[in-house]
């Protein structure tokens, strides 16, 4: 009895503390106010992807050739360009493009960058083969690489997904790696190995959920560089092609005729930086708030 | 210090062995056949078979692959079927830009983030902090074409200030060189400055709660000493990593860059190449492009160990 | 003659579960020639003490601090950043806790050490290096003429704590506030800088504040000792006095702690019962009666005042006349 209503009083003031604990952070991120306007940045972009069809009723690949070139108006709001094609509906459903690749490319990062850092991490002999390559990779700077792999594979946009994956794979199994080699060390998972444990289970259960918080800080980073990236490949002619709307196709439609139609290079800008400012501002925010090391840095 | 650079150059041999597997790789995973997609549709069956010859595509891959590696070491990079050159040749009569633009960006970005970076974490929390963070923010945000583009709209087309786009190299006077250059080094300068600036930042506040700055300030030494002597020396690894980092980025964003302004740079070439199909000069360039990334990464270590005596002394 | 007078101090920070008060109406002096020792548990203020003095605390970290400190005339806590430059490291040197991480490490020793002496007393760089060798060999080192020009990791704990009292010591300050000084170093070499510390005190006549949890310490070095407990003054005495009538309960608390020479081999070493309360809940009355064996209502309700219970012995209890040691061995008599 007596130890029993010793337990019960501990576990109280272990919930307690874990309460208050989610209750300091979930008031450090909104107290963060860079973070808040990053998640709301974010939400009203993939808002906008979401109903895109709602939002226009022109058609982003139609031409229309008595409209062209007409500068903003209330019936075309950000103007059209050299085919009459309305640029607020091309902006519109070019955030799908963007995100879309975005997206993809942090999920494939994700899972295989997941795969091969804790690995890495666990195998001392994989960890040599794989960081070399590894590093070998890293070494491509980062548009160059996937202008490559794209002049290989033909510009189209399932092919910029794989050339921005193969990209930013390394970055994420680098990020894990570290963070797993340090839970690898730590004495309780040493305790499971001599008791036994197997060692997929050691990886999986015990290594890679503290690895999560990492990966969600450098997923959100990847998608703003992925949508950076994918738009300056857009931008050369080496990324989604043509009528397809995107982003950077659409500022690469514009560079030609700058000088008549200054709305086509603003606009579509405007909407790569709301984008990639809005996941950098979350990045940020995450990081924050989950990676105890930075916080200790900042006190 | 001698073993400890010893170590590192040894350490490259596996990293830029990779790189050219990788760059060999990456050109040859083209699906189909390269010459009829170089020679295209109209191309007869004889032009097909010599240009076959011409690139080697007879041979077995493994074989193709010994014979680029043999080349690269005699310094033969291949052959431009585009330009007919070599492709050495190539890279050499456009490296001069891309030169001067990526290192002017990274003189711009360096000499405005350090400071600034410094300054925020001095005042942390003051409204100068604040202010130069939001700016830096937005640096990584921004496309660096897009700043091009918006610097031209600004400067060339409204107030007819500076040269839409073009080259003057070094040779036509410094002036005139910069004129044409400062708008793309800006553009392309911006993100990486962002980049130096938060690390800066963040490096800083780090070494700032660090005792041993407290006995600098327990000594009675000025702020600034304290600051740049004692604090910025150790918040510098990390700076210094970001900017290492830089150039290959810069290297990538001269890609665009050079293409925004119309610079006859490497960037340029590779864009070019791209669009002739001409994938020797692709694969050669990459390669030299990542090979000398490696050798920056290799000075950077180099100055890893000025900065910091204990990696000098690093047993392990 | 009174060298550093603290009146009424008060260090506040702000946290993210709102401000506290770190060190709540300290008052004391130190005189010239005079080893003061200040004693209590870690976050018990004695550090934050220290660092209010010379006010170490970085501009935007929200510490505010209010009350006097008196250094010979100059009062430090309103002076310029300027002012206060010239007397750190200068008049008042001090000496931090942690060797390992109190040194830069991308400078030698010799570097961090002749920067004091060419800031302060004008020497050349030659003078300065001159002068570093000398008060290398003076704490003790081993061929300083070579150990000058080493970074501190090619140095041993012992070996960098000397570098630094080498280095607090170089300008012959008035005043040497050392911040457990031995606390990170083995038994042998504690002794050893001791009592270096007390030679050159002895020569260059200045005071020392001595931050210390070690009563052991105390009694072999201190002439006058400050008892803290959460932020302020609970007991002050001469070292004699403390040890042989103390009137505060956590005083008491702390000699029990000490493990004797004499005691018995399986006896229990005493411990403080519970824990130090955090600065965001301090008590109502008796910041000490939740600890407290002998706190009754009137502790937990009202906070005692530091009051002289004899001739320059002050302790902050409601009930200190009833407390004290019995005979040799330690055991606080009370009603209860």
């Amino acid at each position: 009895m007596e130890t029993s209503s010793v337990t019960m009083v501990g576990t109280k003031t272990a919930t307690s503390s874990t309460k208050h604990h989610a209750k300091i952070a979930v008031n450090r991120f909104f107290a963060n106010r860079l973070a808040v306007s990053g998640s709301i940045l974010v939400l009203f972009i993939s808002l906008i992807c979401i109903l895109a069809p709602v939002l226009t009723s022109y058609n982003p690949i139609e031409m229309n050739v008595q409209d062209r070139l007409k500068p903003p108006s209330a019936s075309h709001w950000f103007g059209t360009d050299e085919f009459g094609r309305d640029v607020f509906t091309r902006v519109v459903y070019g955030s799908r493009i963007s995100m879309g690749v975005g997206f993809s490319v942090v999920m494939i990062t994700s899972i295989i960058g997941l795969i091969f850092g804790l690995y890495s991490a666990y195998y001392r002999r994989l960890d040599n083969f794989l960081m070399r390559i590894n590093d070998g990779l890293m070494a491509f700077p980062a548009i160059l690489l996937a202008i490559a792999i794209l002049a290989a594979l033909g510009p189209k946009m399932s092919n910029v997904i794989i050339a921005l994956s193969v990209v930013y794979i390394p970055t994420v199994a680098r990020a894990i790696r570290s963070v797993a080699i340090t839970v690898r060390e730590q004495t309780y998972i040493e305790a499971i190995r001599a008791l036994g444990g197997k060692s997929w289970r050691i990886i999986w259960l015990h290594i890679a959920p503290n690895c999560l918080s990492p990966l969600i800080v450098q997923a959100t980073f990847i998608f703003a560089y992925a949508v950076i990236t994918e738009a300056s490949l857009s931008f050369l002619g080496a990324g989604t092609p043509p009528p397809e709307p995107s982003w950077g196709n659409i500022l690469n439609d514009g560079r030609t005729i700058m000088k008549q139609a200054w709305w086509m290079t603003v606009f579509p800008g405007l909407s790569i930086m709301m984008t990639v400012l809005g996941l950098n501002l979350l990045g940020d925010g995450l990081r924050d708030l989950l990676d105890p090391h930075t916080n200790k840095a900042k006190k | 210090m001698g073993g400890y650079l010893l170590k590192r150059i040894v350490s490259l041999l596996p990293v830029l062995l990779v790189v050219a597997i990788v760059d060999f790789i990456i050109i040859h995973l083209t699906p189909g056949d390269p010459a009829s997609v170089m020679l295209g549709s109209q191309a007869t069956e004889e032009e097909l078979a010599k240009l076959r010859e011409q690139l080697g595509l007879t041979l077995p891959i493994y074989t193709r692959f010994f014979q680029w590696i043999i080349g690269i070491l005699q310094g033969d990079l291949g052959w431009s079927i585009f330009m007919d050159m070599p492709v050495t040749e190539a890279i050499w009569e456009h490296l001069g830009p891309t030169l001067s633009l990526t290192i002017l960006a990274e003189i711009i970005a360096i000499l405005f983030a350090i400071p600034l970076g410094v300054m925020a974490a001095n005042r942390r929390g003051s409204w100068m902090d604040q202010s130069f963070m939001t700016f830096a923010m937005l640096g990584i945000s921004l496309p660096s074409f897009w700043i091009g583009l918006n610097l031209i709209l600004l400067f060339a087309v409204q107030f007819n200030w500076l040269p839409a786009a073009g080259y003057q190299p070094l040779s036509s006077g410094i002036f005139n060189h910069l004129k044409y250059l400062i708008m793309p080094a800006i553009s392309l300068g911006i993100m990486q400055g962002a980049l130096i600036a938060r690390m800066t930042r963040s490096s800083m506040l780090e070494v700032l709660n660090e005792n041993y700055i407290r006995t600098a300030e327990a000594k009675g030494l000025k702020m600034w000493i304290v600051t740049y002597k004692h604090a910025l020396r150790n918040a510098f690894i990390p700076i210094l990593t970001v900017i290492g980092l830089s150039f290959a980025t810069l290297v990538g964003g001269a890609v665009v860059t050079e293409t925004v302004f119309n610079i006859p740079g490497i960037g340029k070439l590779i864009v070019n190449s791209v669009l002739r199909r001409d994938y020797e000069v692709i694969q050669g360039t990459v390669l030299m492009i990542a090979a000398a990334y490696v050798f920056i990464n290799l000075i950077v270590d180099i100055l890893y160990a000025y900065i910091d005596p204990r990696v000098r002394y690093d047993k392990s | 003659m009174t060298l550093l007078k603290v009146k009424n101090l008060k260090t506040r920070f702000s946290t993210e579960l709102g401000e506290v008060t770190a060190v709540d109406g300290v008052s004391f002096h130190v005189n010239a020639g005079e080893t003061v020792g200040l004693v209590g548990e870690s976050g018990c203020g004695k550090s934050v003490t220290s660092l209010s003095i010379l006010r170490l605390f970085r501009k935007h970290s929200g510490t505010k601090l209010a009350g006097e400190i008196f250094f010979e005339q100059k009062e430090l806590l309103t002076s310029s950043m300027e002012e206060m430059q010239e007397i750190r490291g200068n008049q008042i040197s001090m000496i931090f806790q942690d060797p390992m991480s109190s040194l830069n490490p991308v400078y030698t020793v010799g570097n961090q050490i002749s920067e004091s002496l060419m800031l302060h007393q004008k020497l050349s760089k030659k003078e300065a290096y001159e002068k570093t060798i000398e008060m290398l060999s003076l704490v003790g080192i081993p061929s300083p003429e070579k150990r000058v020009n080493d970074y501190p990791h090619q140095l041993s704990g012992g070996m960098r704590q000397r570098v630094m009292i080498a280095m607090g010591l170089c300008c012959h300050p008035k005043l040497l506030i050392a911040d457990e000084p031995t606390t990170a170093l083995d038994v042998t070499i504690q002794a050893q800088i001791l009592d270096l510390m007390k030679d050159l005190q002895e020569q260059l006549q200045m005071g020392i504040m001595l931050i210390t949890h070690d009563l052991g310490v105390v009694a072999e070095v201190c002439d006058r000792v400050l008892v803290m407990y959460l932020g302020q003054i609970v007991e002050e005495a001469s070292v004699e006095t403390l040890f042989e009538n103390p009137k505060h309960p956590y005083t008491i608390g702390l000699m029990k702690s000490i493990p004797t020479i004499d005691g018995k081999r399986g006896e229990k070493l005493h411990v403080i019962e519970g824990m130090v309360p955090s600065l965001h809940q301090i008590p109502a009355g008796c910041r000490f009666a939740p600890r407290c064996p002998f706190a009754d209502e009137k502790c937990r309700s009202h906070p005692p005042d530091l009051i002289e219970v004899s001739h320059s012995h002050k302790a902050r209890c409601w009930h200190h006349e009833r407390i004290g040691i019995g005979g040799g061995n330690a055991i606080a008599i009370g009603n209860q």
